[in-house]
């Protein structure tokens, strides 16, 4: 499975942590976003006329929405991160891979104004990021009541694995996220996983390994 | 907070390969400026009146100033050695000080925690002793023999090695550091900070490389230490205060941290304080 | 904050938002703090500014008793002092390296910080269980005028006819925090019902603010 890769793409991140996760090895074709613009060149164009990435390629499957991708590398080696057949947990999870698309344009976007200059009314971009973690943070508060640690279920699914990153990284776009502490707790459950990897902007949670001693420190 | 000193710097403003007619519209110490190539192709930069500022390509960059430089954008010789590949590794905005995204820059000993199995890995957190001066004749702050245990110190590095590093600061907000190259022990790859202050709190981090690496894809090149710099930036957004404090007693250096006093102290001597905070508030 | 009867003692944060193992940013009227909790359930508040470069301490880790940068790995002990510098692992930090500290308080699942030092404890909430944390836009009194109610001497506005109870505290960056309790036993059902209510009258109390009603 070939993934057309940003490092700094939290879409392109998904794709990487639900590949480790769940054990899947991919094949990555580092993408030269920025400052290349390479995405909007011919050869990846002819793949994804969207112009977007991730680009996922297995065989003649090409996938270029990142839930599709999330659901497929789900499929393929981790099931248990799919909805069961529960009417009430499939349609959260569908609830929450769309929702996703609102992250991404909302906290993407005043990301990627602020960091990388691209254009943008960022205003209107982090007042849109700010009502998505609101809708979030009140959706976690929910789950909790209901007994569930996650978005849809009482375990991790593709759901939870669509919003982390735009969420994680929402104060590289100037907003923060101080106020949410249901989200706080769910993203630190989140970066406990085993398996968890990070991009750049979300640290090492260091306290999952103990403190190395001083003798240990000279060698 | 003085302007007057560093108004006389080179600042790097645009990356030359992707200037264009339409121009980019940018700050350089507050003012509006426009970086732009005029009919015959040639690298433009216009200040908020209007008028014509001086220009330099160096480095995959273009420089201006608002002032009047005394000496020409300052000089790496090992980068115009044969056979180096040169990086251009893009823009990154950055909500800090001009200055703090420098000192950062010749910081070791955040390694282990921030870049974590790339740069350095606990129990390695020790930073052994280095030497740092404030060279006269060139009148730039050096530290050298800076040596640190880093997991995976390059793109071309396989595993673990001691990394030795060469700090420069030639300019205010520009520093360059000597790394150990892995494909070639006798020389040093070079990787630079280029710092456009926009304001005192904001600013465009350009950071460049010209290494000798002939296997690596550029875009690898280019994702690590785009890679490297995202980690920093987190950081840099989130020290208080903004501005970079030359009160002594503001923050507590220890022996890992000389290169950066002497930074400081360089750059209070030139009065070079244009996003620095002078009194504890 | 209403400082006749609650002192310099400002309701942070809800207990259940910081486990054990955990640091969370917060804010008193002295300024940004780092609310962590050791491993073994210490509550400590510290200056949210790591002493050596700045850095904002509710963004480091918490192993065993410390609360250590997430910049450089320096760790302090719940007074404050620095008990550990990683770049000079043989070195034991003079005491003179420390973050302020202020004194914290936890009743009935709320967490207090006092600004100053005080002899006098946080006020004592009777037959009230938290259920979230949010903030908000607007100042108290439009929060007061959506209620229909004004706050107690204790900050806490109950709007009449419900199980609803918000603690509220106004913050010097211009949020009002709000903590959302509930009167007497409630089922999940009531405790989801009674936090989209609360959801409700924060977005009535913002669009007071923005329309200037509250003044």
């Amino acid at each position: 499975m070939k993934l057309y890769d940003y490092i700094l793409s939290p879409s392109c991140y998904k794709v990487r942590l639900m590949a480790a996760l769940s054990g899947v090895s991919l094949d990555i074709r580092p993408v030269d976003f920025h400052p290349g613009l390479e995405h909007r060149g011919p050869e990846l164009l002819a793949l994804n006329p969207a112009g977007s990435i991730p680009i996922l390629q297995d065989g003649d499957l090409i996938l270029t929405e990142s839930s599709a991708i999330l659901v497929y590398l789900a499929a393929k080696a981790g099931p248990e991160w799919l909805a069961s057949d529960k009417p009430e947990e499939a349609a959260r999870v569908q609830q929450w891979l769309s929702f996703s698309g609102r992250l991404t344009a909302s906290l993407g976007g005043a990301r990627l104004h602020e960091m990388l200059l691209r254009p943008g009314d960022i205003d209107a971009l982090q007042r849109q990021g700010v009502a998505a973690l609101r809708e979030l943070e009140l959706g976690l508060v929910e789950q909790a009541e209901r007994g569930m640690r996650f978005l849809a279920a009482d375990r991790p699914t593709v759901a939870d694995i669509a919003c982390f990153p735009y969420v994680a990284l929402a104060p590289d776009g100037g907003v923060s996220l101080d106020a949410y502490p249901a989200i706080r707790l769910w993203s630190r459950r989140l970066r406990s996983l085993d398996r968890f990897i990070e991009m750049p902007g979300v640290h090492r949670l260091h306290e999952l390994k103990a403190e190395p001693t001083v003798e240990e420190s000279k060698v | 907070m003085s302007m007057q000193a560093m108004i006389d710097e080179w600042y790097p403003v645009g990356i030359a390969a992707q200037l264009d007619t339409a121009g980019r519209n940018t700050l350089l110490m507050g003012e509006p400026i426009v970086v732009a190539t005029d009919a015959d192709g040639q690298a433009k930069v216009t200040g908020g009146n209007g008028r014509t500022l001086p220009v330099r390509i160096r480095y995959g960059h273009v420089w201006t100033s608002l002032g009047e430089p005394k000496k020409e954008v300052f000089p790496i010789p090992e980068a115009d050695q044969p056979g180096r590949r040169y990086v251009d590794v893009g823009v990154v905005r950055v909500r800090c000080s001009p200055l703090r995204a420098v000192e950062n820059f010749l910081d070791i000993a955040h390694f282990p925690f921030v870049h974590t199995d790339i740069l350095g890995a606990e129990p390695h957190t020790e930073v052994q002793s280095y030497k740092v001066e404030i060279r006269e004749d060139v009148d730039e702050v050096w530290a050298t023999q800076v040596k640190f245990y880093q997991p995976q110190a390059a793109k071309s590095a396989s595993g673990g090695i001691t990394t030795e590093y060469m700090y420069r600061v030639p300019a205010p907000t520009c520093s360059v550091l000597y790394k150990t190259c892995p494909p070639r022990p006798s020389e040093w790859d070079v990787i630079t900070l280029f710092v456009q202050p926009l304001t005192e709190e904001l600013c465009d981090v350009w950071p460049w490389m010209a290494l000798f690496d002939d296997d690596t894809p550029m875009t690898d090149l280019i994702h690590f230490q785009q890679t490297i710099f995202l980690q920093d930036r987190s950081i840099l957004e989130n020290q208080i205060p903004r501005l970079l404090p030359l009160d002594p007693g503001m923050e507590i250096p220890t022996r890992a941290d000389l290169t950066s006093v002497a930074y400081r102290r360089w750059l209070k001597r030139h009065n070079y304080t244009y996003g620095a905070q002078l009194v504890a508030q | 904050m209403h400082s006749d009867t609650t002192g310099s003692w400002t309701p942070v944060a809800l207990s259940a938002d910081l486990p054990a193992g955990t640091v969370i940013p917060a804010r008193i009227s002295a300024g940004s703090i780092a609310l962590w909790r050791s491993e073994s359930g210490r509550l400590s508040a510290s200056a949210d500014r790591c002493p050596h470069r700045g850095m904002s301490l509710s963004h480091g880790f918490v192993r065993g008793e410390a609360l250590s940068c997430i910049y450089h790995g320096w760790s302090y002990a719940q007074g404050g002092n620095c008990i550990r510098i990683p770049a000079h692992p043989g070195l034991t930090p003079p005491e003179t390296i420390r973050a302020r500290t202020f004194a914290v308080e936890e009743a009935g699942g709320v967490i207090w910080v006092a600004a100053d030092e005080t002899e006098t404890k946080p006020p004592v909430l009777e037959g009230l269980t938290p259920l979230r944390s949010m903030t908000t836009d607007a100042g108290i009194s439009a929060i007061e005028t959506a209620a229909g109610t004004k706050a107690s001497a204790e900050g806490l506005i109950e709007p009449a006819g419900g199980t609803l109870c918000l603690l509220v505290s106004a913050r010097n960056d211009g949020q009002t925090l709000i903590h959302v309790l509930l009167k007497g036993e409630t089922s999940p059902a009531d405790r989801i019902a009674a936090s989209r209510e609360a959801e409700s009258l924060r977005r009535a109390a913002e669009d007071l603010q923005k329309k200037g009603i509250a003044s």
